[in-house]
């Protein structure tokens, strides 16, 4: 009987390990930046929100050109529903006043963030742009990939991030969790 | 034991001869399929899942080099001159440079031939055309975000052996392919 408990317990122990390192790989830890002002933001800021999109997004990639005014749709369209958005700009040949007038001339309305060093972009492994990461107020990542599946916004059949932000807010689990698609690569400093 | 020798060197000299026959019938070869890939009207092919399944698993003997790339992508732009003296550098050796646009599919004409032409592309080059885009990118490689350019090298088993996403330079996809060609 105390051997059978004893293995009960290793199991359990085992179990609780690999389930631990199974969610710390999908959670975030706060971090902090200035954006185009030299204002710092933190992502615990957004705590209180219902779910936080981060947008690693770029002034100079036609691909997350294409994708400015919908960005910019879905900050009007989600914010009153208690969602933060927190646009990311971690390429290093793209300026803080470069990022300032891109947004302004793209109606951008949301916080766009600075990340001169790829803190950021290495602490969620960003690779390209644009590529979103909506967390709960947890700091975990809840979804991971593209705002949807075409560039061509009249060739949209999928629009994966809409669908996870609205299954959020409904309370349920998102039913795809990781998407891809093409994009800039992040010009990272090294 | 002279006779023995003689029917020996006999038999060593034939298959010298049969090596070289075949080895120069396998270079024409090459250098047919070669001819064929530097096209002298650029063509670009569309390229589906059942396509990018038969390019990386039937090498015939082959290896495969295959980046993609987009007329968009500025670090795509800036690696062509290496990759198009990588296709000059194993000119009739068994290795194939391909490329494969992330441009839309109905842009060949638009852009993307205008864009090889510019660029003097000698190398076969496909667009993707696939019905899901990830499909494609998890095709290439699974671990893959969809970032460009990123370039694979295939052995001609069929099996990857190298995997880059971002801009490499001649060198090291030569020490790359190189280590794949291995004796071949």
């Amino acid at each position: 009987m105390p051997r059978s408990v004893g293995k009960l317990a290793v199991l359990m122990m085992v179990f609780s390990v690999l389930l631990w390192a199974g969610e710390s790989q999908k959670k975030v830890s706060d971090f902090s930046l200035e954006d185009y002002n030299g204002v710092k933001h933190s992502l615990s800021d957004y705590k209180s929100s219902k779910a936080i999109v981060v947008m690693f997004i770029a002034t100079q990639c036609p691909v997350s050109n294409n994708y400015n005014t919908r960005m910019a749709d879905l900050h009007k369209d989600y914010a009153s529903k208690g969602v933060s958005f927190v646009g990311i700009n971690s390429n290093k040949q793209e300026s803080a006043d470069e990022v300032k007038n891109h947004a302004k001339e793209n109606n951008l309305g949301f916080t766009i963030l600075k990340d001169w060093n790829n803190v950021v972009a290495d602490k969620l492994q960003a690779s390209v742009t644009p590529e979103i990461f909506v967390l709960n107020p947890a700091f975990e990542i809840l979804y991971h990939g593209r705002i949807d599946d075409s560039q061509r916004e009249n060739k949209v059949t999928s629009k994966d991030l809409r669908s996870a932000l609205d299954q959020i807010l409904a309370g349920k689990p998102v039913a795809v969790e990781e998407t891809k698609a093409f994009g800039c690569t992040i010009k990272r400093v090294k | 034991m002279a006779g023995l020798l003689r029917v020996m060197s006999g038999l060593l000299i034939a298959v010298l001869i049969a090596g070289c026959v075949s080895r120069s019938g396998e270079e024409k070869k090459i250098s047919g399929d070669q001819e064929a890939a530097a096209q002298t009207t650029i063509e670009v092919t569309k390229l589906d899942d059942s396509d990018l399944n038969r390019l990386i698993s039937q090498r015939n003997g082959r290896v495969l080099f295959l980046n993609v790339w987009a007329t968009w992508c500025v670090p795509c732009v800036e690696e062509f001159p290496d990759l198009i003296r990588l296709h000059r550098e194993y000119e009739g050796r068994p290795v194939d440079v391909v490329g494969v646009s992330a441009d839309f599919d109905d842009e060949i004409d638009s852009k993307i031939i205008p864009f090889l032409k510019k660029h003097n592309v000698p190398f076969r080059t496909f667009v993707a055309s696939f019905r899901r885009q990830e499909d494609f990118i998890n095709g290439i490689d699974r671990s893959w975000s969809g970032a460009l350019p990123a370039s694979i090298i295939v052995n001609p088993q069929g099996k990857k052996t190298f995997f880059l996403v971002g801009k490499g330079t001649f060198d090291q996809f030569k020490n790359e392919i190189d280590k794949t060609l291995g004796g071949l």
